[in-house]
């Protein structure tokens, strides 16, 4: 009995020991290994013309890699590889990073210093404003000037300056094809049933969702919805932004309130009124009880899909899709007819929404990278209109036809032909969306993607999400305030259009001052303040 | 001399701890190197030493920042409803189980017990929407079928806080019986043969002997609680809580997760782990120190 126990206790301390071995194997093993490609990379960067360098690309990773292709190795990586990369006697390597926690893996690599790729990105503005403030990026200027022509022909000078941080260019932004962001939609066959007319203002939008709910056209037996809501931007946006008041520059400059990517309207003269509407809607049962709980529009696009919901604001193309939102509405309800309408007017009777900046994500080149001058030259050439026409559209004759100048999709196209584009916008980061022709062909190529079927409505949609926009003020320099409280904010921006939506009407003024104390104790007077400082510096220039 | 023999004979004991103390060494106390970010501007490009030193000054802008309270606030008083609800609630079950007579039937319910700690609170969050909501939940839905009002489980703060105790107790009190009952299995089987032949009714038997034999292990896991009472969990609050009910379901971690890294605010989050840490090591000390002089029992 001893002797066995003795002899196990034996055994179990040798393969300890073994383990122990084997694990400082590999980790010596791990840090040679890197010890050398340290080295490999040392040697890359004397960029000695006859040796191959590597280019590493950040890449989006959504999880969705079709087979047989992996997120690093895919038709469009080949088709750089091949067209962009073995030509410049470059080894083009693409590091995925997984778009739902994209900012905080960038920030892991970023603070790395040696293992970042040589081109990262982010929509995130205060990221890049942090990185640029801290030096950790490469002014491009001269790069861009030397290596660059098509890409400056392509951005544009409006586009760029977007990539400048305190007047320097630290940035390639990506360009945005177009700046439509929101419309409304309802449904048209509650509409008819009810012998009612399409709500051209929000009064009449009012009273349009009392009698959906009150007559409930839909037949849902007391479940319906009339107006779909949720705690994203694009379903309270736009009846917020009907609410404000026509304002002068000074205001737009000293009062906005730049929380992560978007303006906010928290200070402007109507902020207040259109919560006050946002509880009478809540209070009268017209918008979704739970509203503030869908984070990720699930429980909207169920009831949408289910029939309960009679009208909502969305992203412009987000209803449309083959498969999407009105495509299994009406697989439940064969007769439901999803039309796009832009109900809310403001006190000037337009129907005032915001839209995009012109720019889409900050292309960087991190200052610790040795090949600049090649990240540049890889963007410019995906700036050539052809490569970018063949890596966002694939091949003419497989993945589409010209028709009228205007790549059109063939979506009987097989499987595996469809599958080579299946992240060409993550591939194609200069452009954010189709760059065909003009304005129209864009626009025209925007509803091309569209099942034929719903293409006229969207033609529509696209045309609403166009209709009264204002711009994004765009200050020359970043206001540090935003910077840091962003995020925060905009979680106290929530909270107090939920708190007040939620309050009972006699509570509402209470509620409103509350949070809106709350809001301006947590930075908002800090943003406030900056603003209205870095306005007057500029006016007095 | 007799340091050697000794060593000679037992270094397989040493040689197994190698791989804890390892473990230990690489993360736990090599990321405290890091804790100096708290007193420095905190610069990713020059990292952790090139960064410049600025004394309290982090300090003083998190105990001016109002949030910083409000979550502190909601942290102490969710973990104390914790405390009061859900630490009972294992010991409860625990002495509920070792009653039980049929051995099977015990295993199967601890086994259904145990399910709920190995689902993920992001699964439990999907689950609760769907159990809690006000206008599509199982719960509301059942209710106004029966003509009652809806509750705003999820939507009202104090209805909030009795969703939020309850889900924490269903997730873990089935996983926190392990301890008492192996305890259990320790406490003389002829102790409670004696107090039957006395006759002890069961809950004498239980007051007398189960009870006591278990306070060791009662007095080690309120001990280790508080002095986690200033820390709490990201998972729970985060996905349970929402913009309705802020107030209560904002605490110090998911704080620390929208300033320090969704703003990248490094400096500031390490303050405020820097701040959990000495006020727990507080609680802990001098939880221990209350036991020590109530009780007799401490584990440090």
């Amino acid at each position: 009995m001893m002797a066995a126990s003795k002899k196990t206790w034996g055994k179990l301390a040798k393969l300890t020991l073994v383990m122990l071995m084997v694990g400082t194997a590999v980790l010596s093993g791990c840090s040679s290994g890197s010890g050398s490609s340290t080295n490999a990379s040392d040697g890359d960067s004397g960029s000695n013309d006859g040796k191959q360098v590597t280019l590493k690309v950040e890449i989006f990773d959504r999880g969705n890699t079709p087979k047989p292709y992996t997120i690093t190795d895919s038709y469009l990586t080949r088709y750089i590889q091949d067209n962009f990369g073995t030509p410049n006697n470059i080894k083009m390597e693409f590091v995925p990073v997984p778009r739902s926690e994209e900012i905080k893996k960038l920030n892991v690599l970023m603070a790395s210093g040696g293992n970042v790729p040589d081109i990262v990105f982010t929509y995130d503005t205060p990221t890049f404003n942090r990185y640029a403030e801290q030096g950790g990026l490469t002014e491009l200027t001269d790069l861009i000037n030397e290596h660059g022509p098509n890409l400056k022909e392509f951005l544009d000078e409006d586009a760029m300056s977007y990539g400048q941080y305190m007047g320097k260019q630290f940035a390639v932004p990506g360009k945005r094809a177009f700046l439509g962001k929101y419309s409304s939609f309802i449904r048209a066959d509650w509409l008819e049933k009810l012998g009612m007319d399409v709500p051209q203002t929000t009064d009449e939008l009012y009273a349009v969702l009392k009698a959906f709910k009150e007559k409930d056209p839909g037949e849902t037996g007391g479940k319906v919805i009339p107006f779909g809501m949720t705690i994203e931007p694009a379903q309270y946006d736009p009846l917020i932004w009907s609410f404000i008041q026509p304002t002068t520059e000074e205001q737009k400059y000293t009062l906005l309130q730049k929380l992560g990517a978007n303006d906010y309207p928290t200070l402007l003269p109507g902020f207040k009124d259109a919560l006050q509407f946002f509880n009478k809607l809540y209070n009268e049962g017209l918008i979704s009880r739970d509203f503030s709980l869908d984070e990720d529009k699930k429980q909207l696009t169920q009831d949408v899909t289910n029939g309960l919901t009679g009208f909502l604001t969305e992203d412009y193309p987000n209803m449309y899709y083959a498969d999407g939102t009105y495509d299994t509405l009406l697989k439940n309800q064969p007769d439901a007819k999803l039309t796009p309408i832009d109900p809310f007017t403001n006190s000037e009777g337009k129907h005032a929404k915001p839209e995009y900046a012109p720019n889409g994500m900050y292309i960087m080149i991190p200052k610790t990278s040795q090949h600049a001058a090649e990240a540049i030259k890889y963007l410019n050439w995906m700036a050539d209109p052809d490569n970018l026409l063949a890596l966002q559209n694939g091949v003419e004759g497989e993945n589409y036809e010209m028709v009228d100048g205007i790549p059109v999709m063939k979506t009987d196209a097989p499987q595996e032909v469809i599958d080579r584009l299946y992240n060409s916008g993550d591939i194609a980061i200069i452009a954010n969306g189709n760059f065909v022709g003009d304005e129209t062909q864009n626009r025209e190529k925007l509803t091309t993607n569209f099942p034929e079927k719903f293409q006229d409505l969207h033609r529509k949609a696209v045309e609403i999400s166009a209709t009264d926009t204002f711009k994004p003020v765009n200050f020359d320099r970043p206001i540090e305030a935003e910077a840091k409280y962003g995020t925060n904010l905009q979680a106290k921006y929530e909270e107090m259009i939920v708190k007040t939506a939620m309050a009972k009407p006699e509570d509402f003024e209470k509620t409103f001052e509350a949070t809106m104390k709350d809001y301006m104790v947590s930075g908002g007077q800090a943003i406030l303040d900056e603003r209205t400082k870095v306005y007057q510096e500029m006016q007095s220039k | 001399m007799r340091g050697t023999v000794y060593l000679r004979r037992y270094w397989q004991l040493y040689a197994l701890l190698v791989l804890p103390l390892v473990y230990f060494i690489i993360f736990k106390y090599g990321p405290m190197w890091g804790v100096q970010i708290a007193f420095k501007d905190f610069n990713f490009f020059q990292g952790i030493t090139g960064s410049e030193w600025i004394g309290l000054d982090a300090f003083r802008e998190v105990f001016q920042t109002q949030d910083f309270y409000k979550t502190l606030r909601n942290t102490l008083m969710l973990n104390l409803l914790d405390l009061v609800v859900s630490f009972p609630a294992p010991l409860i079950l625990a002495i509920m189980l070792h009653e039980l007579r049929i051995q099977w039937f015990k295993r199967l319910s601890q086994t259904i017990l145990y399910i709920p700690h190995f689902i993920s609170w992001v699964i439990i969050g999907g689950i609760v929407y769907q159990v809690f909501g006000t206008q599509s939940g199982m719960i509301n839905n059942m209710l106004m079928a029966l003509g009652f009002e809806s509750v705003p489980f999820l939507t009202e703060k104090n209805t909030w806080l009795i969703t939020y105790l309850a889900t924490g107790v269903w997730q873990s009190a089935g996983w926190g019986t392990i301890l008492y009952l192996a305890a259990l299995t320790g406490i003389n089987k002829e102790l409670f043969e004696a107090a039957e032949v006395d006759g002890a009714g069961r809950f004498k038997r239980i007051w007398f002997i189960t009870l006591p034999g278990l306070k060791t292990t009662i007095v080690t896991l309120l001990i280790i609680n508080l002095g986690n009472m200033i820390s709490i969990g990201f998972d729970r609050p985060f996905v349970i809580g929402n913009k309705a009910v802020m107030d209560y379901s904002d605490v110090l971690s998911t704080y620390v997760y929208r300033t320090g890294l969704e703003s990248g605010q490094y400096t500031l989050a390490t303050v405020v782990g820097l701040f959990q840490a000495v006020v727990g090591l507080v609680f802990i000390l001098g939880a221990n120190y209350a036991s020590k002089k109530l009780t007799d029992e401490s584990i440090i």
